[in-house]
């Protein structure tokens, strides 16, 4: 167990951390500002295709995350068809900071948009109505009404991002090995120097994780915050 | 105003009528009031007038659906200054609206800390906000306490005549229609009748208008004869004398409507013959209290639903007594039968 009087970090531990934190504060904005307008999208309209759509969506829940990074690999490593285009362009898909914040994405985005839309869908259609009777252009609407009703799905569903995107492991493993985030760093420490090595980080590693979760509950429950 | 709305979906519905001050649409549930009223809105797909191909955000029209749609997100005064712009005329105008309609020691609340009636006067002033050419209420009574319900009504069809704006006002409530300017019947997804409602009241245009506007007794009759403004009709057995419409005359096939608050109950001893004009002898079946009134079924050549009044005395009402039931020939209201 933890020797609490003579804790200290694995060399590299420090580096994780800050790798896991600061690619995940930058994967959480690219999962909003892509997520919210498809959940809304998928809450609100109703076209042909809906349910393929909606399979693409589960897929990456579905599928072990794992297999999911050689799915990945497939297509952005050096070999795969995205991965050689995207390689002219200079952009390295593979062990790059850029390619540790698309295996986030990937990762953690599905929970969100799921998140989203049902919290979309919980706003009534009517409140939408009034607002545009009341001379708002659509995107106000959205921005004025459905936004800001939505905002407690919308803040759990940003949460389980979150935590997602910090702990994933199985398409990191795959696509970005290196940097190491935490979760990967678990697993060295465990790999090179056992489990008691592992204790220090795990506790870490919740107290960088704890405090946007609990803020974003507390902040979207809070009334007249807007 | 005139507002001509045809609407193919949801449901086929042709809507032709004046609006002019308080004017309240009364139709039976599953007519599509909330429909046409959304239609004019710009929120469903219709052809019409006025308006028409205009998104709903430019359509001058103040709409307050059933349960006032308020933002639960925004405090009272911040509903009121949603259509509003500019950060700090917004607060200054919203209160200015509320201080108008005397809602403005609400402004600091939430609408779930809201009775009915406030949250009605707060959309109310959220939609004169937006600065409106025409107001439109569905079911304004339904969300209102029954205790207090006809003096909150009175209070907002008062304050909107003071404003002056012509309102649309759509119910199932009868009771509604009679405190209106002007109002108009729906039938079967269709405009049947439009005037006052004195007019509209006392002259229904067929047998489902009559049911809505309250009639309990329609009966199918033909027209013997018309003298001095008088109409003799035969509702099977029972000889009546009605008030000639214009257009009646002899041999037409015609409905008869008689309100049950019209008719009278004698004892036959009242020196009332039963050869007087309008006079049936009924036997009394079935005596029911009705709040402070009391609903008679009696029957003679036909059945009549009757209410009376609680100066009645008691003591008279008996199951299986014979009585002779009378109505003024003003008060037997004939309508052109389609059936």
């Amino acid at each position: 167990m933890t020797d609490w009087r003579g804790l200290t970090f694995a060399p590299g531990d420090l580096d994780s951390a800050f790798v896991s934190v600061v690619y995940s504060l930058i994967a959480l904005p690219i999962i909003a500002v892509l997520g919210t307008p498809l959940a809304w999208w998928l809450a609100r309209r109703d076209f042909r295709g809906k349910p393929v759509l909606d399979a693409l969506l589960l897929l990456p829940l579905l599928t072990p995350p794992l297999a999911f990074g050689i799915l990945l690999a497939s297509l952005y490593g050096p070999y795969g068809g995205a991965g050689l285009l995207l390689g002219r362009l200079g952009l390295v898909l593979t062990n790059t900071a850029p390619a540790f914040v698309l295996a986030q994405v990937y990762g953690a985005m599905p929970y969100y948009v799921v998140t989203a839309r049902a919290a979309f869908e919980g706003v009534p259609r009517e409140l939408e109505e009034i607002a545009l009777t009341l001379g708002k252009e659509r995107w106000q609407v959205f921005l004025e009404v459905s936004l800001k009703l939505a905002r407690l799905g919308l803040a759990a569903g940003l949460a389980l991002a979150w935590v997602r995107a910090l702990g994933e492991f199985g398409i990191v493993l795959i696509i970005a090995y290196f940097p190491h985030g935490i979760p990967v760093q678990l697993w060295v420490n465990l790999q090179d120097n056992g489990l008691d090595s592992v204790y220090p980080l795990l506790w870490l590693f919740f107290l960088l994780a704890m405090p946007l979760p609990l803020w974003l509950g507390m902040v979207s429950r809070r009334r007249g915050i807007f | 105003m005139e507002i001509d709305y045809r609407l193919a979906q949801p449901l086929r519905i042709e809507a032709r009528l004046t609006v002019a001050g308080f004017t309240v649409l009364a139709g039976a549930s599953g007519e599509g009031k909330t429909s046409l009223l959304k239609a004019i809105a710009g929120l469903l797909p219709a052809e019409g007038t006025p308006y028409e191909g205009l998104p709903p955000q430019r359509r001058p029209i103040g709409y307050l659906p059933q349960g006032y749609g308020l933002f639960p997100h925004l405090r009272a005064w911040e509903n009121v200054a949603f259509p509003l712009a500019g950060r700090h005329r917004r607060r200054a105008g919203a209160l200015a609206l509320m201080e108008r309609l005397g809602i403005a020691g609400l402004a600091e609340r939430y609408p779930d800390a809201l009775s009915g009636g406030q949250q009605q006067r707060v959309a109310l002033a959220r939609a004169l906000a937006r600065g409106p050419e025409l107001l439109l209420l569905d079911e304004p009574t339904s969300a209102l306490d029954p205790a207090t319900r006809d003096a909150v009504l009175g209070e907002l069809i008062e304050e909107i005549r003071r404003i002056g704006l012509p309102t649309l006002a759509v119910t199932h409530d009868v009771q509604l229609a009679a405190m209106a300017d002007r109002m108009a019947l729906m039938v079967g997804r269709r405009i049947v009748q439009e005037g006052t409602p004195h007019q509209v009241f006392a002259a229904p245009m067929n047998r489902r208008a009559a049911r809505l506007l309250g009639y309990r007794n329609l009966f199918a009759g033909s027209v013997r004869a018309v003298a001095d403004g008088l109409a003799a009709v035969a509702a099977g057995p029972f000889a009546l004398t009605a008030r000639a419409p214009a257009w009646v005359g002899p041999g037409m096939k015609v409905g008869i409507a008689i309100r049950s608050e019209d008719i009278a109950l004698a004892p036959e001893t009242d020196g009332v013959a039963r050869n007087d004009m309008n006079a049936l002898a009924v036997t009394l079946t079935t005596i029911r209290e009705e709040g402070l009134a009391f609903r008679v079924l009696a029957h003679g050549s036909i059945a009549l639903d009757i209410l009376l009044p609680r100066r009645t005395e008691a003591g008279t009402l008996r199951v299986g007594a014979t009585a002779l039931a009378r109505v003024w020939p003003e008060h037997v209201h004939l309508f052109r039968d389609e059936e």
